[in-house]
């Protein structure tokens, strides 16, 4: 009998857990170690931050479907890997902590033959002065919606600043990114504009003035370089689509921004062209940089040998090149293809977990020498796609032994979609759908562009707003594993 | 080398435009090309898209000098004003769109260095957000609601400058929006019907209104069906049309037949 032991229980992690379960059956130990207690559908945590959902809409525990799944579920932080194993033994290990109530606190070792990493990030709020509180937490001068609780605490300081507007005094609200390296602009993005539509709705559009501070050097970046737009029977680029969607909902928006403080109604910024300056805010949501969530490594002597195995970032090494070097020499096959760790073949890293080569976004740094770029995204699809692959490649390791050939889900050969919501609603609702293919640019492919445009479109409308609908409920009941989650995509 | 350069309707000029990413010797004879196509043309500005090169470059004549700007980015703008400007790709026909006078920008230079530059003067703001425009896909049509849009084509047709008929895009007007007027009026009349009885009308003819509500529910269910198919054989024949339209197709569909049950249940208990 094989243990496969699964760092992590969100997009990735479940899937490949799930995924393996399902394929090595009985015979075989799937061990999910991950320290919520609950599974999260990130992606509709902004319905929940404008009081569109409850959490409870966006979230389940996890026990009772590893249970049904006959998956050992460990509500436990993961806190080292041992690849070697220790003096007395080479069977490999990581230590977990649990955060279980009754066993906070109890430490454990946990065996494993094969140990997939799908940590995520941390949300590195200390990154930037004053959004965290210094110990590693959101800070108290602004909002998030990275998780469902952090969401249901927006709402509820959204509502405040909205019954504040009624009431006929002025509002400031600041939505973006926290920081200079941040990703995920997509959700910030999303925010914005269910807020200006929640505000609209609640008639207090008058009384408050909404802005956007973001590290993209151009609107509809997204961190992955601008993408194309099908707009009303046109094809646009998603720079010229962002810029008229906040133009027609009055939101201007400062680019190239890293914040680089925040304090109690003030952020300070310093922008590419080397500019500084603070806008003020009552209520300010900036999504915060992703780190590595700090796991260390340890060989048989139980010497660190964290840096061997995890970048600078945290993030884990896996089969990419790490030396590419100049942005000039960044290839497309510089990305990972089968996220198994060059120095140990048995250890595999999914989603947002695993460390990228380089940006995708070009990179810049203001004329201080501040870099601000948007990090590479590796959440969503591409981290579903991810998951399962490695899920596939373990399951044929186990089965036919460690020549096995292992399934490749390269960044770079991958489409992926996105749906994007601007406001909710059954009538009035809208969404921005869009495709993009590779989601890694391809300039020897595809010179110039680096995209298929076939592939790569977008259409906005309530059409959108209808399908991120159906897929809330579609991902939350393949991942409860109701019957048919597996003929549901990643 | 004089490159030849793109003039509406040619779509070619329609995709974004990759960064530069080396500042070699492919870099150079890009630089050469535009600047060679504008002296021939005598042309202030030109932009790499326009003559073919899918990168973002773009050169400016400032005093006699050709400036080139690799990678450019708005950073900033301010004050607003309407601009009234022409462009070589539609044949120095002046269309007005929205400008900011005031810009900070970065650029790499020839170097690859990232440089900066504020820009305060209305000619130079404009030209150079026009420039930037055609490395992101923009054209100044882009750049117009609808209705300025759909005026600004016509004015180009009525110079001779008529909009390319090709099978790769949608038709800004659909056929199928003819079966949906044909539904909404059915459904209109539908509606009307049950408000008859408010009034004193014959019951013969409220029976015959309610002979309609019955063939209208079948035709604007048949209508519907057929919508969806011409669409979808629409999606297929213009390639640039996207899957997302297949939503926006059961949509409409689906928000016509459910009105039409609702209409005919409401005829049945009110005519019926």
């Amino acid at each position: 009998m094989a243990r496969v032991v699964i760092m992590g229980g969100g997009v990735s992690g479940h899937t490949a857990a799930t995924f393996a379960k399902k394929w090595l059956g009985k015979k075989h130990e799937v061990v999910v170690v991950t320290p919520n207690s609950q599974w999260n559908w990130i992606p509709s945590n902004i319905w929940v931050g404008v009081g569109e959902m409850k959490k409870e809409e966006v979230v389940f525990p996890l026990a009772p479907v590893y249970k049904k799944a006959k998956i050992d579920y460990r509500q436990a932080l993961a806190l080292s890997i041992h690849p070697e194993g220790k003096a007395d033994s080479d069977t490999p290990y990581i230590t977990i902590q649990y955060t279980e109530e009754g066993r906070v606190g109890e430490t454990e070792e946990i065996t494993y033959d094969y140990l997939i990493n799908a940590t995520g990030p941390k949300l590195n709020f200390d990154a930037t002065p004053g959004l965290g509180n210094g110990e590693g937490q959101m800070g108290s001068n602004t909002v998030s919606v990275c998780t469902a609780d952090h969401a249901e605490h927006a709402n509820h300081e959204l509502k405040e600043i909205f019954e504040k507007a009624k009431e006929g005094k002025k509002q400031k609200i600041l939505v973006g990114t926290g920081h200079g390296l941040c990703t995920c602009q997509g959700a910030a993005f999303e925010y914005i504009f269910n807020i200006e539509h929640e505000a609209k709705k609640a008639g207090v559009r008058d009384n408050i003035d909404i802005k956007w501070i973001s590290n993209e050097s151009f609107l509809g970046d997204f961190g992955m370089g601008g993408l194309h737009m099908k707009v009303g029977g046109y094809v646009v680029s998603s720079k010229l689509f962002a810029e008229s969607l906040f133009a027609e909902r009055d939101i201007p928006w400062l680019i190239g921004a890293h914040v680089s403080k925040v304090e109690e109604g003030k952020a300070h910024y310093e922008l590419l062209d080397g500019t500084t300056g603070v806008e003020e805010f009552d209520f300010a949501m900036l999504i915060p940089p992703f780190s590595g969530v700090g796991l260390k490594a340890y060989n048989k002597n139980g010497e660190d040998i964290t840096n061997t195995i995890f970048a600078a970032n945290g993030f884990m090494k896996v089969d990419a090149k790490y030396d590419a070097g100049a942005y000039e020499n960044w290839k497309a096959s510089d990305w990972p293809r089968t996220y198994q760790n060059p120095n140990h073949k048995n250890i595999f890293a999914v989603g947002i977990a695993f460390a990228p080569p380089h940006l995708i976004s070009k990179p810049a740094s203001s004329v201080n020498g501040t870099p601000i770029n948007p990090t590479p995204p590796r959440t969503g699809m591409p981290a579903g796609i991810i998951g399962k692959a490695v899920a596939h490649s373990v399951c044929d390791m186990i089965k036919q032994g460690d020549e096995a050939h292992l399934h490749e889900a390269s960044m770079a050969e991958m489409g992926a979609a996105c749906v994007a919501s601007a406001g909710k609603g059954l009538t009035t609702g809208t969404a921005a759908a869009m495709t993009v293919y590779p989601v890694v640019p391809d300039f020897e492919t595809y010179p110039g562009t680096g995209r298929d445009t076939d592939y790569t479109f977008g259409e906005v409308g309530l059409a959108g707003h209808w399908i991120k609908h159906i897929l809330h409920h579609m991902f939350i009941y393949k991942a409860k594993l109701y019957p048919g989650w597996t003929l549901i995509p990643e | 080398m004089i490159q030849p350069i793109k003039y509406y309707p040619d779509n070619s000029i329609n995709v974004n435009a990759g960064p530069i990413r080396s500042f070699k010797e492919n870099y150079n004879n890009m630089l050469t090309d535009i600047i060679d196509t504008m002296k021939e043309h005598n042309l202030d500005a030109l932009s790499a898209i326009q003559i073919g090169y899918t990168y973002q470059l773009m050169v400016i004549k400032e005093n006699e000098e050709y400036c080139a700007y690799a990678n450019p980015r708005i950073i900033t703008q301010n004050k607003p004003f309407d601009s009234t400007e022409e462009s070589i790709y539609f044949k120095n026909h002046a269309i007005t769109v929205k400008r900011y006078e005031e810009l900070s920008i970065v650029y790499d230079d020839k170097n690859g260095d990232m440089k900066t530059k504020k820009i305060d003067n209305k000619e130079e703001a404009s030209t150079f957000q026009r420039k930037v425009d055609y490395l992101f896909n923009t054209t100044l049509l882009d750049r117009l609601n609808p209705n300025q849009r759909e005026q600004a084509i016509k004015a180009l047709a009525g110079k001779g400058i008529m909009p390319d008929k090709t099978d790769d895009y949608c038709p800004t007007f659909s056929k199928k929006e003819y079966f949906v007027s044909v539904t909404d009026k059915l459904l209109f009349f539908m509606f009307i019907s049950l408000l008859l009885p408010l009034f004193n009308i014959s019951k013969e003819t409220l029976d015959g209104w309610y002979t309609y509500d019955k063939f209208a529910f079948l035709s604007v269910i048949i209508l519907m069906i057929s919508f969806f198919f011409y669409a979808q054989y629409e999606a297929k024949k213009y390639k640039q049309c996207t899957s997302c339209q297949i939503g926006n197709n059961i949509g409409v569909m689906l928000k016509r037949i459910i009105s039409s049950i609702i209409l005919t249940i409401g005829s049945y208990f009110i005519l019926g």
